[in-house]
């Protein structure tokens, strides 16, 4: 049980029911339309597709609970899928070494944005939004638009496109990172921080708490963590070119939303943007195999994360309203 | 909780008529009532002879009622011309804006009131005053009946104050009523027709100063007999005859009351080490200058003074929040520096702020882990969550303390204004402090609760701890320090030993002849 | 001079950019490619004026280039069916303003985040467009092009109109009651609120607005070319919050200035075609107007910075 979610409990276990919910919904429909839908290469083909949003997700969940917003995670990761590319085939490094050097620049460009945003306390939306040219237009410009990489050693194909333990290669991974971002925000001080933060920057500064490194904090692992998805996502599909991984901070954003964080700050579990992410991706999926074209799953996804949105919204307004129309009546008529 | 009880106050046309009372005697909730921001329960409010059944903010706008808040509500971003104009155009949006006419009014307007601002200047460039005259010259155009000017002189130069008295007598020549609040005696003496007291939500007496004459502009739960008395709660204890001598010890008398009676737990520490000693601390951006001060191991030092005297800016230059920039800090005999509330914490330096709601508790969270959340590296090593540690914190303090909440997972904002104190109190507790700094440690909280967190403070201090309490309730002040410090325009004026009658701090405190002084 | 100083400073950029073009790459100056570059940018410099009331009543929005091309296919497909030229304009319009009161709605009404509302708007719209249209792009018929003019008068009629919507819009931020409204709204809604102004129904209709004027920007861009690109507008909401941005709109909303917007959107046109005359690669523009947008926010940041101490 997850002690760090009371009084909110009941609210929340409720949104997570309801999208468990949906998701087996959605689970069962494509089955019943789609004949391959529920078989197991096609259940590791949904994870395999969903590795790098869901990175992006998990991320974005401490940056969405301290109530900013990271827009520049999918340009970044474009950045880093040429960065790796670059590192490997034009700097002749191994692979390995070719990675983690990736992960420095995820690293660097995270910095990046944490910086503006904690030492000129400049608001997230329009830092990342910057960012989100730059990232992009940098990884246009290294490979002058149309220089793709691809000839990647099979060893190294393995992990995007092979099973490895019969499970694919990439899940042992993301689940490390599942892991490990659900123990940051549900298990350490940090989430904690992350989540005051959310509900109220100055009191967390009065609480001794120092803000600014925490929300740095956030931003550099949002950039370590794309630089991770770069290189899985340059796994699965064999080339890196500059165009990876675009319009996936729309998914991202969308799957934590979807998960019940709110994106005001404060509010929300990582264990619901997973199932976020997984409505997303049975979504996207099973409209493949029920022959509906891809449009059609990124239309829906936008119209699911206004419906997330505003359903997250009128409870709050319809109380408020109650609460407008029992003061009109109880307040006594002076004359 | 009450904040105002059976108070009839009446304003005439072409009077000044000043509000005197402490913090918290209810006045500002009398104003909101005027203005109609809050609706009073019970009790009428007329205006030119006329009860208004029910006063909202855009109703009292149009029965040419204005007020002057401390803080200005101006757009930062416009000029001051514009700001004239958006307040006093009508609110249509197709129309054309004539920045001439703006232009001349603004000018005719601040000129009227003496104030040398531009009309092009940018309100965000202007000085707190400044933007105050210009509101005064939005209520001035709205051709106000009654403005309410709330302590408009507290951060005004002397030149500047002299500009505000002429607006206000040519106010009041011009037939304007002015409920006039304000802590200083000598403004009031200086400015005002009658004086009316509030104390603890009740009004205990309107005393002439100079004899006016006029209509009766506004009456506010006035007590006339065809008013049944179960509307007025509370006796009316307005004086029926004024007299014209009033003197300042009987105004301070009036605004103290009754004497300190015997329900603060009697002090039992004695006082040990010296903890805190400043040394000619000062700091231009929080504006306190020249602060030098002891705090003794087991020992309360209460720290008196008005709004705005910077009581609460030299706290938070303790707690790191606007960093000192002169003089010395010495920590149990050690200088040390402090510029993050982090640092201050590291240092053994607490502070339970006086905003709860937005410093003190985060009102969406546990309690539990609003009580843990200045220990995380001490109760959480290596920064994982333990639970049941927190649990236990949170329960041993909800016990010591008698919190009432439903347990440690109830969040803060659930709880009642003493119970939630109480959380913020624990929460720096927990940090095992060795200086305590109290900011209003029972601003709106009920009397049971309030005496259970002095007793609670007594303990601390038994136990040796130093605290400094600054409080702006007077009894409190002197029922629970062992010495009080009084501070005026941000330094320290007066240091008072624990027997001292009211009277005198509130002397020192509106910064009359200082014969109580003990430097 | 000290008012306009943000502006004057945007501006002394794009001289030293066309001084330096003059020098090293006097060919920019040559009247056809410029008279092309600048009807061009016409129709981003109506969605930029739009954009800068959005900034200054402190929204944004960045469904514009999605409503962009939702429009410009509408508009497309009118024509085709053989409507006249203004019902089609009009209708475009019209298709703009209802999309803006959508996002005005959930922003407005509902309170949602703009950020969000828009960014979710954006998907909807461009994924709806791309699965009706699959790509298609659409013929428009004969007469269409430049307005039924010759392509010199199309033009010129195209930027002159920019420059009016321009020059109107300025004139009304600061000469129409209205347009005050949007700064004291960005500024400070609740002081607004006390001044009589109604907040909410001010965000509405600048988002009904930036709608409209994407509209007409769409229909701007249709009538340049015999058919019309359902990709059309992509990226273009970078573009105009760049040029917003950087012309000297603060993203804290209330302050800035349309002629600004114009100055900051010429200086953003100059660099594609400024990179190709000074033989630097063109794929360099997204990274350099990124880099520009930050600059503009630091220096902005920076300022405010000593502002405050």
């Amino acid at each position: 049980m997850n002690t760090d979610k009371h009084g909110f409990k009941t609210i929340l276990l409720r949104h997570e029911t309801i999208l468990l919910l949906v998701v087996l919904l959605e689970w069962f429909y494509f089955n019943s339309v789609g004949p391959r839908f529920g078989s197991v290469d096609n259940t590791f083909d949904i994870m395999r597709h969903s590795v790098e949003i869901g990175l992006l997700a998990l991320v974005m969940t401490p940056i969405i609970l301290t109530g900013g917003i990271d827009l520049s995670v999918g340009s970044l990761l474009g950045l880093c899928a040429i960065s790796f590319g670059k590192f490997w085939r034009d700097a002749g490094m191994p692979i390995p070494l070719a990675a983690v050097c990736t992960i420095g620049i995820g690293a660097l460009a995270g910095g990046l944005n944490a910086t503006l945003i904690t030492w000129l306390r400049l608001p997230p939306l329009i830092v990342t939004l910057g960012t989100f040219s730059l990232f992009r237009g940098l990884a246009e410009a290294i490979t002058r638009g149309a220089d793709t990489f691809t000839n990647f050693p099979a060893s190294f194909l393995f992990l995007g496109q092979e099973r490895w333990l019969g499970i694919p290669a990439q899940a042992p991974i993301f689940i490390l990172v599942a892991i490990g971002i659900w123990l940051l925000v549900h298990r350490t001080t940090f989430g904690r921080s992350f989540r005051a933060i959310g509900f109220a920057p100055e009191g967390t500064r009065y609480a001794g708490i120092s803000v600014e490194r925490r929300l740095a904090m956030a931003y550099v692992l949002a950039g370590i963590i794309a630089a991770v998805a770069a290189i899985i996502y340059t796994s699965r599909l064999g080339q890196a070119k500059a165009d990876a991984g675009m319009g996936y901070e729309l998914f991202a954003i969308t799957a934590v939303v979807l998960g019940g964080t709110s994106i005001f700050g404060g509010i929300g579990t990582v264990h619901g943007t997973l199932l976020g992410v997984a409505a997303i991706a049975v979504l996207n999926n099973g409209l493949v195999h029920a022959r509906q074209p891809r449009e059609v799953a990124g239309m829906l996804t936008g119209l699911l994360l206004i419906l997330a949105l505003t359903s997250s919204i009128i409870p709050k307004m319809l109380a408020s309203l109650k609460a407008r129309r029992q003061t009109s009546a109880t307040k006594p008529i002076i004359t | 909780m009450r904040a105002l009880k059976g108070v009839s106050f009446d304003l005439q046309a072409g009077e000044v008529h000043a509000l005197l009372g402490e913090n918290g005697a209810g006045k500002s909730t009398l104003i909101k009532v005027i203005t109609g921001a809050h609706q009073p329960d019970g009790g009428t409010i007329s205006i030119n002879g006329e009860t208004v059944a029910q006063l909202t903010p855009a109703s009292a706008h149009k029965l040419g009622i204005a007020c002057i808040y401390q803080q200005p509500a101006l757009f930062p971003d416009l000029t001051v011309a514009e700001n004239i104009g958006l307040r006093l155009e009508p609110a249509s949006a197709l129309r054309k804006v004539n920045w001439a006419t703006r232009q001349t009014r603004a000018e005719e307007l601040l000129k009227r009131i003496g104030a040398e601002i531009s009309p092009d200047a940018e309100v965000r460039s202007l000085s707190m005053p400044e933007q105050q005259l210009v509101e005064i010259a939005c209520a001035l155009g709205a051709g106000a009946r009654i403005v309410i000017m709330d302590e408009p002189t507290a951060s005004l130069t002397q030149k500047e104050q002299h500009l505000l008295f002429a607006v206000v007598k040519d106010l009041r020549a011009s037939g304007v009523g002015v409920i006039y609040i304000s802590h200083r005696l000598e403004e009031i003496f200086q400015l005002a027709d009658r004086v009316t007291v509030l104390r603890d939500g009740e009004s205990v007496g309107t005393r002439a100063i100079r004899s006016g004459t006029g209509v009766s502009l506004v009456q506010s739960a006035d007590v006339s007999p065809d008013v049944p008395i179960s509307r007025t709660l509370g006796e009316d204890r307005r004086d029926a005859c004024p007299t014209n001598e009033l003197s300042e010890s009987e105004l301070i008398k009036l605004m103290v009351g009754r004497e300190v009676s015997a329900i603060y737990p009697p002090s039992e520490s004695e006082a040990g080490n010296v903890v805190l000693a400043l040394k000619n601390l000062g700091c231009a951006a929080g504006g306190v200058k020249n602060i030098s001060l002891d705090v003794r191991a087991g020992e309360i030092v209460g720290m008196a003074g008005l709004v705005g005297a910077g009581r609460t800016e030299l706290a938070r230059v303790l707690f790191g929040i606007t960093p000192a920039d002169l003089g010395e800090i010495l920590l149990n005999g050690q200088r040390i520096t402090i510029s993050t509330p982090k640092e201050a914490v590291a240092h053994g330096i607490a502070y339970v702020p006086e905003d709860r709601r937005r410093h003190g508790v985060i009102l969406e969270m546990p309690i539990a882990h609003n009580m843990t959340m200045a220990v995380h590296e001490r109760v959480f090593p290596g920064t994982w969550l333990r639970f049941g540690a927190e649990k236990q914190i949170a329960q041993d303090f909800i016990r010591d303390l008698g919190v009432k909440a439903y347990g440690p997972d109830a969040p803060g904002g659930s709880l009642s204004g003493g119970n939630q104190q109480k959380v913020s109190l624990a929460r720096w507790l927990a940090t095992k402090p060795k200086l305590l700094i109290l900011d209003e440690p029972t601003q709106g909280v009920d009397v049971g609760a309030k005496s259970e967190i002095h007793k609670i403070i007594r303990r601390l201090a038994k136990e040796g701890l130093a605290v400094l309490m600054i409080s702006s309730d007077l009894p409190e002040v002197l029922g629970m320090s062992d010495r009080i410090a009084v501070m005026r325009g941000g330094t320290i004026t007066a240091m008072l030993p624990a027997k001292t009658d009211a009277h005198e701090v509130m002397a020192a405190a509106l910064g009359q002849a200082e014969k109580g002084a003990t430097k | 001079m000290k008012k306009h100083f943000r502006e004057l400073s945007v501006a002394g950029a794009l001289a030293v950019v066309l001084i330096g073009l003059a020098i090293f790459a006097p060919a920019f100056f040559q009247p056809q490619p410029l008279l092309s570059l600048l009807t061009r940018e016409a129709p981003t410099l109506v969605v930029a004026c739009g954009m800068a009331l959005v900034i200054i009543s402190r929204q944004i929005d960045i469904s514009v280039g999605s409503q962009f091309a939702v429009c410009s296919v509408c508009a497309g497909l009118l024509a085709a069916k053989g409507w006249p030229l203004p019902l089609v304009f009009v209708s475009s319009v019209l298709f703009g303003a209802i999309m803006g009161a959508f996002n005005g709605w959930l922003v407005a009404g509902l309170r949602l985040p703009s950020i969000v509302v828009t960014l979710a708007t954006m998907v909807t719209w461009r994924e709806a467009l791309r699965w009706q249209r699959q790509g298609e792009f659409v013929n428009l018929p004969d007469g269409l092009q430049w307005l039924g003019l010759s392509q010199v008068a199309g033009q010129w009629t195209l930027i002159l109109a920019a420059l009016v919507i321009l020059v109107f819009l300025a004139l009304a931020t600061k000469h129409l009651s209205a347009g005050r409204f949007v700064y004291a709204v960005g500024t400070d809604a609740e002081a607004a609120r006390l001044a009589g102004i109604r907040p909410q129904l001010t965000t509405f209709s600048v988002f009904v607005f930036m709608g409209a004027l994407v509209g007409l920007a769409a229909m701007m861009n249709v009538v340049q070319s015999p058919q019309v690109d359902p990709k059309s507008g992509s990226g273009l909401e970078l573009k105009v919050i760049a040029a917003a941005v950087v012309g000297g709109v603060a993203v804290s909303g209330g302050r800035g200035k349309l002629w600004g917007v114009f100055v900051g959107l010429l200086l953003l046109a100059c660099i594609s075609p400024a990179l190709t005359h000074l033989h630097i690669e063109a794929y360099w523009e997204k990274a350099i107007q990124g880099a520009i947008i930050l600059l503009a926010v630091v220096a902005d940041g920076l300022r405010t910075r000593k502002q405050r101490n």
